[in-house]
């Protein structure tokens, strides 16, 4: 076991920088997930920790030392990758043991340790079978069994599970993270599908163009996103926004007129709301927004409605069994509890 | 059935004929005797003679040539994978200038007419005493073989995905150890192909191996093609055996590569 | 990605040197030649700079020869392409899976063949007294057809050897390519009621240009290599009706006079000819 950190770690290919000065400390036994859209550089930060790629900057220390310069193999790490990247030519128990039969362990060690690897991926009947032979979820778990095998020091996982159908990766994540419970290897995971980070990480590190843009357990990062960007990222169906006027204690544009949750200095904001957060409500109530139905999506145990306010547009998630036509008017109500707000300029969240 | 399918369909089995019947006429002719295969109506039926073939395995001169022919082209196609294979590995997985213009390189030497090797060849193994020999041969065919074995290697370790090899670096191979045991294995088939049809094209190369040897060296294709300069009487049934024995080899490599490609096709579509 | 740092010099350099060496010592041995007046009988010699290609422009042989070689690339090519496209194009419409395959592997027999033995085949059997090709002509008018022995008789026969090897390989190696396309546009083509033929005439093949052009510079480059097939069938014969510069280049170099620098000469235009001609070309397509 051991710990991660990475200080000022820089890259670049060429004259083109892509990660500069990131910053992240990984203690024992945590389950850290990288969050973020494509190319904002989950991967390279992953593979630098492997080794696979050069390190342009910084400095990274693994169980307390340096490790810059040493090759993949003596890292004390093990990589799942997106592909799998099994060896083709070898049977899916020569595929598990190789790394142990290259670091010169004895016949009986290897099969001590084969037996449980074996037992918990579920994959006794499949050992004499070539990779080609196997699915795509066999396949993975081959990987994992081949990672897994070798007792590292940090696991490392790359989208391991991007190239499954839905169901199996439902399957497979929970796989995981009761592999994870049991061994409670330091673990470093990267991945764009919120739900497999939300159900994941110990700690979720949301990256935006090659820097942190918040670092915090699920909850953390669901209710009090840090800026714009992580409170529209994170989150199904996504944050509703206004851009708003602050003054005298209320919130205001053309179209809507809010008190504001907590004092603000006049100035420009945007207000966040999840669509869960808005309630419809009768005729006549305080503080709502007058707006007419757009649209009506059903999905299954809750509607999603589009509505309507002026020049405003937003979402409000509903029970199933609420009717509504199109065009009908309505009101909606925000709940004061439930608003973000955030600074127009820099995007930076406002009040606690 | 469409009139148009018909009509291709014909046109396929006429070409398939003309593949077919003149291998397998040339095949009958070899067992003919000269009164046999030297009428105005060609025979369909006759008493099979071994006497063609005894006489071309019995000669001296084609013994000879078959072992040259052996020698040469498998040092030749040795030597050519031997130096070929590696090189395509770099030009597959370093992209930069120079890799691109050395596989460039390899292919402009197919560009170069044989004569216009062969001629400065023959005098430069005049002046190094090394004319007519099997050493001459062997590395004037190099040039053929190292540049086909790069060409089409290349493609063979594009397609070995590079994530591969990084998980044997992070199981702690060294980058030759990930060539030897990781890249190579996995490309196989296909190098194997390479280095078949490296060997195809030595076997069947004509001109060099004329003009580069007189006798000692001579190769199996030279020495057929004076078998019809024996005298006026042309002895069509013995050269009809050398054709036979001749195209052997190509024939027997591509059952053997064919296979090892199938087996590489029916593994991709198990994959897809 | 990073292969270790000793590795590439370790693994390309030597090939590359070898590949070097074996490239320019003979060309620049062959333009040293050139420049010289030397002969196989005789080893002394003196330099003579360019009075051998002087001669060569008015050497009627060598612009025959040039002529030649160059009907040789026209016919082999052109009906190598047409050849290959039109059996693809039928096999691809007219064969089921399983037949494609065994007339794949047909196909491929010929190019396989020694070219020395490809050539008898056919000479055998265009033989005027005793071939089989030649047999009906022979059986219905009772004359003794010896194409061989006209020019344009002799020209189209070696073609036709070369085209029955070349132009086999390219329909299946151009069967796979059309296999390999998505089928998509084809069937949206056929939604839209193209025929068969239109099919192939604005989809399939335009979609495959930039293959078919570089199959077309294969073609070409291999087409290089005639003497084989001359040598054996013809001679360079009837008169020099098929000598193509490379036999001519061999039958100065080595049968009639021996006169190397001669033919040294003509070997330094075809390599400077084809390399600069097909550099370019190459580079061109791939850029
Ligand atoms: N070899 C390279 N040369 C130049 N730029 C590169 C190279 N590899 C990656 N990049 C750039 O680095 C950035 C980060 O890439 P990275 O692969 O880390 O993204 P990612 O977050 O993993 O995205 P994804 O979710 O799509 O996998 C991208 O903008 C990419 O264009
Ligand atoms: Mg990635």
């Amino acid at each position: 076991m051991a710990t991660v950190e990475c200080r000022n770690l820089c890259k670049s290919y060429g004259s083109h920088e892509v990660i500069r000065n990131f910053n992240l400390s990984i203690s024992d036994h945590e389950f850290i997930v990288f969050l973020g859209p494509s190319g904002c550089g989950k991967s390279t930060i992953l593979r630098m920790v492997a080794g696979l790629e050069e390190i342009t900057g910084g400095d990274l220390f693994i169980g307390g030392a340096r490790v810059n310069d040493r090759d993949p193999g003596d890292r004390g790490i093990a990589m799942v990758f997106q592909n799998y990247a099994l060896y083709p030519h070898m049977s899916v128990r020569e595929n598990i043991t190789f790394a142990l039969e290259r670091a010169g362990t004895s016949r009986d060690e290897i099969r001590r340790r084969l037996d449980p690897v074996v037992e918990t991926l579920g994959l006794d009947i499949y050992l004499g079978r070539k990779p080609t032979e196997l699915s795509g979820g066999q396949q993975q778990r081959v990987a994992i069994a081949r990672a897994m095998i070798k007792t590292p020091e940090v696991f490392l996982f790359d989208e391991p599970l991007s190239n499954l159908d839905a169901k199996l990766r439902g399957h497979l994540r929970v796989e995981i993270a009761r592999l994870h419970r049991a061994l409670n290897t330091t673990s470093v995971y990267v991945t764009h599908d919120q739900l497999e980070a939300m159900t994941l990480a110990d700690r979720i590190v949301l990256m935006n163009q090659g820097r942190i843009e918040q670092m915090g357990t699920p909850e953390e990062i669901y209710s009090r996103p840090a800026t714009v960007f992580t409170a529209g990222f994170i989150g199904t169906p996504s944050m509703n926004f206004f851009s708003l006027d602050a003054g005298e204690g209320r919130l205001r544009n053309a179209d809507i007129d809010l008190a504001a949750p907590f004092p603000l200095r006049a100035g420009k904001v945007t207000l966040g709301i999840r669509p869960g957060a808005i309630r419809l409500v009768p005729e006549g109530t305080p503080d709502a927004i007058a707006a007419t139905v757009e649209r009506d999506e059903f999905h299954g145990d809750m509607r999603l409605i589009s509505l309507n306010a002026g020049a405003e547009s937003f979402m409000v998630s509903v029970p199933a069994a609420t009717r509504l036509s199109e065009g009908e008017r309505v009101l909606a109500h925000l709940d004061p509890a439930s608003l973000h707000v955030f600074d127009a300029e820099s995007g930076q969240r406002l009040g606690d | 059935m469409k009139l148009s399918t018909l009509l291709l369909r014909i046109v396929l089995a006429c070409a398939a004929l003309m593949v077919l019947l003149p291998l397998l006429w040339t095949l009958l002719n070899a067992f003919k005797t000269n009164a046999d295969l030297l009428v105005n109506t060609p025979k369909l039926i006759f008493t099979p003679v071994w006497d063609n073939m005894q006489y071309v395995l019995g000669r001296r001169s084609v013994a000879r040539a078959l072992t040259n022919s052996l020698v040469i082209c498998s040092s030749a196609v040795a030597m050519g994978a031997l130096l070929g294979v590696p090189a395509a590995y770099v030009i597959a997985r370093v992209k930069n200038r120079l890799t691109r213009e050395a596989q460039f390189f390899a292919l402009s030497l197919r560009f170069l007419p044989p004569v216009a090797v062969a001629i400065p060849m023959m005098v430069i193994w005049l002046g190094l005493g090394f004319y007519d020999t099997r050493f001459a041969l062997i590395v004037t065919y190099m040039t053929i073989t190292i540049s086909i074995t790069v060409w089409l290697s290349i493609p063979a370790f594009e397609r070995v995905p590079i994530a591969v090899e990084e998980a044997a670096r992070v199981d702690r191979l060294g980058p030759y150890a990930t060539f030897f045991r990781v890249a190579l294995p996995i490309a196989r088939p296909q190098i194997l192909a390479a280095i078949a049809f490296s060997f195809i094209l030595v076997w069947n190369e004509f001109l060099l191996a004329m003009m580069l040897s007189t006798s000692k060296a001579r190769t199996l294709p030279v020495v057929a093609s004076e078998m019809s300069q024996l005298g006026m009487n042309v002895p069509w049934g013995v050269l009809n055996a050398a054709v036979v024995l001749l195209s052997l080899p190509p024939l027997i490599l591509l059952a053997v590569a064919g296979a090892g490609m199938n087996s590489v096709f029916s593994r991709k579509s198990t994959q897809d | 990605m990073r292969v270790g740092r000793s590795l590439p010099y370790v693994f390309l350099g030597p090939a590359l040197l070898v590949l070097v060496i074996l490239a320019a010592v003979p060309t620049l041995y062959a333009v040293n030649l050139s420049l010289q007046n030397r002969t196989l009988s005789a080893p002394q010699a003196e330099y003579v700079w360019l009075a051998n290609y002087l001669k060569l422009f008015s050497d009627d042989r060598f612009l025959n020869a040039l002529w030649v070689s160059l009907k040789w690339e026209v016919l082999t090519v052109s009906a190598t392409m047409a050849v290959g496209i039109g059996l693809a194009i039928a096999m691809f419409e007219a064969a089921t899976r399983r037949w494609r395959m065994i007339l794949s592997v047909l196909f491929i027999i010929p190019v396989l063949l020694p070219r020395v033995c490809a050539a008898f085949v056919w000479k055998f059997s265009f033989h005027p007294l005793y071939g089989a090709v030649t047999w009906p002509v022979r059986a219905l008018t009772g004359q003794t057809p010896d194409v061989l022995a006209h020019p344009w008789g002799a020209m189209l026969t070696v073609a036709f050897v070369d085209v029955w090897q070349w132009g086999l390989f390219f329909a299946v190696i151009i069967l796979k390519l059309m296999e390999a396309l998505p089928p998509q546009p084809i069937e949206a083509a056929r939604i839209d009621k193209a025929k068969g033929w239109e099919i192939h005439r604005f989809v399939t093949l335009p979609m495959l240009k930039l293959p078919l052009i570089s199959l077309l510079l294969v073609k070409a480059i291999e087409s290089l290599r005639s003497f084989d097939l001359v040598y054996v069938m013809t001679r360079g014969g009837p008169g020099v009706s098929t000598e193509t510069l490379d036999m001519y280049a061999y039958s100065q170099g080595f049968i009639e006079a021996g006169n190397i620098s001669y033919a040294s000469s003509m070997a330094v235009i075809m390599m400077v000819l084809t390399v600069i001609l097909f550099t370019s070309i190459w580079k061109r397509l791939n850029k």
